[in-house]
């Protein structure tokens, strides 16, 4: 989906049509590498979300196929997880558009009264 | 994963992926399967977690699963138009009974329940009954055995 920013730029938010827990692992990606339990223990704490591990895989093959994410060498069976530079990117046009919705709905319910 | 019956489980979860899936995760997930049971999580949850993702894994379209999947779509069309041309052959007597009371300008239902329920002599339909290559008494067998 195509957005027009406040500045004019037309930015693409990927994200979203990829669901909650694709978005979830890009934000616990966002400060470093970590592999499927890792995410999981990482989301649990961060968002209060427990991810089932067939979610999570789901998820994950999906951010590599769009290449958001990358894995990288595994580390004895498992592989770690990076975010990539257009991860990166999509991430932060995805959490523009959040906070606008978000300061939109706010003035609503100020101006509303409720 | 110590105890012997989640592991199964878990592994009988994991069949369920498409072989691509299961050789480039397959391992990690055994082992993230593990990590979790170890921290208290059910077996039961995580198998059924990975079959709601082996069942979305098989039904999310690859650009490699876009022949297989228009040859599931000509398979399922040939065997209704099969299932359809069965079920258009089979009642012949009975569509053939109904056709003269129609001309008679009688509706279709009223028709087939006349057909079916006269208890008297049976009334042979001549030109239609010779053309099927069948006799008289096929028709009147047929329209007394069914219940009113």
């Amino acid at each position: 989906m195509r957005m027009s920013g406040r500045d004019g730029r037309t930015e693409q938010d990927v994200l979203r049509r990829v669901g909650e827990a694709s978005v979830l692992i890009l934000i616990s990606l966002a400060d470093g590498p970590k592999h499927g339990y890792a995410l999981i223990q990482d989301i649990k704490e961060l968002a209060e979300v427990e991810l089932g591990p067939g979610t999570l895989y789901g998820a994950l093959d999906r951010l590599e196929r769009l290449e958001l994410i990358e894995s990288l060498p595994a580390d004895d069976r498992r592989h770690p997880y990076r975010i990539t530079a257009p991860g990166a990117a999509a991430l932060r046009a995805h959490l523009d558009s959040l906070e606008r919705v978000s300061a939109a709905a706010r003035l609503r319910l100020r101006l509303g009264g409720v | 994963m110590d105890d012997p019956r989640a592991t199964r489980l878990v592994e009988r979860a994991l069949r369920c992926y498409p072989r691509r899936w299961r050789r480039r995760h397959g391992d990690e997930a055994a082992e993230l399967a593990a990590l979790l049971i170890r921290d208290g999580a059910s077996a039961g949850s995580i198998a059924l977690s990975y079959l709601a993702g082996a069942a979305r894994e098989w039904l999310t379209p690859r650009p490699g699963q876009r022949l297989s999947a228009a040859a599931c779509a000509l398979l399922i069309a040939v065997c209704s138009l099969s299932v359809s041309a069965v079920l258009l052959a089979s009642p012949a007597p009975a569509r053939a009974a109904l056709t003269p009371t129609q001309a008679k300008g009688t509706s279709t239902s009223q028709a087939r329940g006349r057909a079916r329920c006269r208890p008297g002599s049976p009334q042979p339909v001549p030109g239609l009954i010779r053309a099927m290559g069948q006799p008289p008494a096929m028709i009147w067998e047929a329209g007394r055995d069914r219940s009113c």
